[in-house]
């Protein structure tokens, strides 16, 4: 965790985050927060569900056992548990809950709930994409030792499971409540441990929370509520900021650089703009099952085509990080340097000598070109990621058409492998840990495998890593593991950047600090306005 | 009239070729005159068909080529600047006239031709059918018109080409309708019913004696819709729901421009003037064209 810390400190150096942010003065109680969330999350299950809507509209209602520190986000700090202990075989965690802690409906709060919720997301056939899915490869079982103790058995040691249980997706729900409904979507199922109560869920509009005066800190929160507006596009979102509606913007989609212009010149001194790392990669991916794409060189002309620098500079107006699988700013030196990356066919500049090859293997398969289908979802600014990708193919002899779809319709057909190519899908990491980005992309049995391809050297590199407790031999697997997948350039995910984004706050807004990913960070229990 | 006209220019030829010129000169100085608007309206939209039709010589750039740095504004280099991945304004812009004079010339001569011909045959056929047809018209008519055509473009998915079937469907009623109202009118007249007696077939009755009294007001229902042909696109596209995002059109190009209006307004700006002034000049040209077909509006002019 030390390295976490050094690095923190370096990228709040490196990216000039605003003195602000990390300053802390005497709390002032009162006031609400007004936020927003970028759609709509229609349910509210966060056990069940995966968009970040989903978790930001409950973020601050719920606790988890852990958390990632809200003073030092590089940090994994308590949460539910007051403290926990690991057996020398490095299988069993034992969790000593804290005491005395109130449900929002009064109840108690006991080791039951914990197994309960647990229980829910690691069932076979219960569908949790994301607390469930990043847990149920480690754990065998929960037990509630006695009321306040838990205790969990991982089927084998693994390094990152405190990481993966503080995950602001693993979060505790009532027993007696998951009972009564059956699930937590509705707005009254919302009963949580959290620092605030859930007030209020218009939809389409706006989600409320108030202030919980039993929370478990005691002195905390010291808002007495928090606002989300349900803002939608980026116009919408840009005018609220501008207009002062909105005191934060700190999840996806980041602003671009001239939104942010647009804001700063709108609200001067009274916002802060920062550039800041949302632990999201830019994939492109190629489906290793359909026509072109099941051919290995055509996935390897793609992968030396695509201008990297370019999509970088122009759809994300510089802020990311090209070509890398991890970026070095958020996983340090398991990330393989970037001097080394930069140097790996496909994201060497100039792109004279990688265009020509590609056309080769174009030509070899498809003398006179090739047509395909580029699909994208219609959300942030994919559309012209979309179009950059087009234009840099068509320089190689491939042709794209895009076709554009719905959010979640896009969702549901590359899902079902109904695609060829899909120019832009950026992928949000639940934590820091450097297997992440190998858990969700590209392992087999990867949530977001939509390349479909199954590499038996990468499944294996990224099992052994996930195992391997030594710090160095575990780093030295993740470099060989990157290594392959750079250099074949068979890949069907095309690490196309590391997106940063531009954020803002309103310096009233003070006790909040950027997560190091876009989920955490959000429970505002120690959020507090100035004056 | 017109056999008179052809039968006086067959019979003296070349030696009167100045003064045809002369009387020519004469006719369209006289209906400058009487319009000026329209003048105006038919230079635009010579205008602009020149542009369409030459895009691929006046762009300086492919409308999809991304080569240029983004936001650069209007210079000597990009006069129109550049968008927000790179590409030449200006070449967008010029490539969008023939996108939408496409879309607004293809939709609107087949949707009118369709719509009258159905409006003229149910009109002649009368009755029951016509009855029937008409509620079919009237539910088409009573579906919102934007609305109508977002749920086709959902249904059969974003090109070109299923904006010009969406409009297709916009179109199609609203001529039935207008055309058909004329010939109920001409249907009454007097030769028609002397053509009925003489034994022509219907067939002969429609297209011999009905159609070609329908011609002016299907000429007026041509021009009047090709404008509002163009905004539809450039309304469905700016939505999302219109042509490709990569297909240079201009209501496609002011929804990327809305990101960033004010860094780089540019981006709005030219395809915005470029759709209202397409819109101004074909409203101008078919109001003098109306106005000219409608002889009672001719003569309280002159």
């Amino acid at each position: 965790m030390k390295i976490r810390a050094v690095l923190l400190a370096l990228l709040c150096g490196a990216l000039a985050v605003p003195a602000g942010v990390v300053a802390q003065d005497k709390p002032r109680y009162g006031g609400i927060l007004n936020w927003f969330d970028y759609g709509d999350p229609g349910r509210l299950d966060v056990h069940a569900e995966s968009p970040l809507v989903v978790q930001q509209a409950t973020a601050g209602v719920y606790s988890g056992l852990l958390h990632w520190d809200p003073d030092d986000p590089s940090k994994i700090a308590p949460d539910l548990a007051e403290r926990w202990t690991v057996s020398p075989d490095g299988k069993t965690y034992t969790f000593h809950l804290r005491k005395g802690v109130k449900w929002h409906d009064g109840q108690p709060f006991t080791s039951a709930d914990v197994k309960a919720s647990f229980d829910r997301m690691l069932a076979p056939d219960f569908k949790s994409p994301k607390c469930g899915a990043s847990l149920k490869p480690l754990v065998a079982s929960v037990e509630a030792t006695d009321a306040s103790t838990v205790q969990f058995t991982l089927k084998a040691p693994v390094s990152y499971f405190t990481g993966a249980i503080a995950s602001a997706w693993c979060r505790v729900a009532a027993k007696h409540v998951l009972e009564k409904y059956g699930d937590l979507n509705r707005p009254e199922a919302q009963i949580g441990t959290g620092p605030f109560k859930f007030k209020k869920y218009d939809r389409g509009s706006v989600i409320e929370w108030e202030k919980n005066k039993d929370y478990f800190i005691p002195g905390l929160p010291y808002l007495d509520g928090v606002k989300q507006y349900i803002l939608v596009g980026g116009p919408t979102q840009v005018a609220a900021a501008k207009a002062g509606r909105i005191m934060l913007w700190d999840a996806w989609p980041p602003m671009r650089k001239t939104q942010a212009d647009e804001v700063k010149n709108a609200r001067g001194d009274d916002v802060e703009i920062y550039r800041w790392p949302i632990n999201t990669i830019f994939v492109l991916y190629m489906n290793s099952k359909r026509a072109p794409f099941d051919n290995p060189d055509m996935r390897r002309a793609v992968f030396l085509a695509v201008d990297r620098q370019d999509l970088v500079a122009k759809a994300l107006e510089g802020a990311g990080v090209p070509c890398a699988i991890l970026d070095p700013k958020l996983v340090g030196d398991f990330a393989l340097p970037l001097e080394e990356v930069n140097k790996t066919p496909g994201c060497r500049q100039s792109k004279e000598a990688d265009l020509a090859e590609a056309e080769k293997l174009v030509k070899k398969h498809h003398p006179n070109g090739v047509d395909i289908e580029v699909a994208v979802r219609q959300v942030g600014n994919y559309v012209d990621r979309a179009q950059l990708v087009i234009a840099q193919l068509r320089k190689i002899g491939i042709r794209g058409t895009l076709k554009t779809h719905e959010s979640a319709a896009g969702y549901a057909s590359f899902g079902k492998g109904d695609f060829q190519m899909i120019a832009s899908q950026d992928r949000a990491m639940d934590g820091t840990d450097p297997g992440d980005v190998f858990h969700v992309v590209y392992h087999t049995n990867a949530g977001s495998n939509y390349a479909q391809l199954s590499e038996a050297k990468v499944d294996e590199l990224t099992d052994r890593a996930a195992r391997e407790t030594n710090r160095d031999k575990r780093k030295q697997l993740y470099w060989e593991l990157q290594r392959h997948i750079l250099t074949s350039g068979t890949t069907g995910a095309v690490p196309v950047a590391w997106v940063e984004g531009f954020f803002f706050r309103d310096k009233k807004l003070r006790g909040y600090k950027p997560a190091l990913t876009t989920y955490d960070g959000n429970t505002f229990m120690k959020a507090w306005l100035a004056q | 009239m017109r056999p008179r006209a052809v039968a006086a220019s067959a019979a003296a030829p070349a030696l009167n070729r100045p003064a045809a010129v002369r009387a020519r000169l004469t006719t369209l100085a006289t209906i400058i005159r009487r319009q000026p608007l329209g003048a105006v309206g038919a230079v635009i939209v010579f205008a602009l068909v020149v542009v369409a039709l030459l895009a691929p010589l006046l762009a300086p750039h492919g409308p999809k080529e991304t080569g240029f740095a983004p936001y650069l504004p209007p210079s000597a280099a990009f006069p129109m600047g550049t968008d927000q991945i790179g590409r030449d304004v200006l070449s967008r812009v010029v490539w969008g006239a023939r996108l939408s004079l496409y879309v607004g010339l293809t939709s609107v001569l087949i949707g009118v031709t369709l719509g009258g011909l159905w409006g003229v045959v149910t009109a002649y056929v009368g009755g029951a059918p016509d009855s029937g047809s008409q509620r079919v018209v009237d539910s088409l008519m009573a579906l919102p018109p934007i609305i109508l055509a977002l749920a086709l473009m959902a249904a059969l998915g974003q090109s070109v080409n299923n904006v010009v079937l969406a409009l297709l469907l916009l179109l199609v009623p609203t001529a039935a309708r207008t055309v058909r109202a004329v010939a109920l009118s001409v249907k009454e007249f007097p030769f028609v019913e002397a053509a009925t007696a003489a034994g022509c077939s219907h067939t002969r009755v429609v297209v011999r004696h009905i159609l070609p009294n329908c011609l002016a007001t299907y000429i007026v229902l041509v021009t009047t819709n090709v404008s509002y042909a163009i905004v539809v696109e450039a309304s469905l596209s700016f939505i999302g729901a219109g042509a490709p995002p990569d297909e240079p059109s201009w209501g496609g190009m002011l929804t990327a421009g809305t990101q960033a209006i004010e860094n780089a307004p540019w981006l709005v700006f030219f395809p915005g003037v470029a759709i209202s002034l397409a819109v101004f000049g074909l409203n101008l040209l078919g109001d003098a064209i109306r106005d000219l077909a409608d002889p009672r509006l001719r003569g309280g002019l002159g």
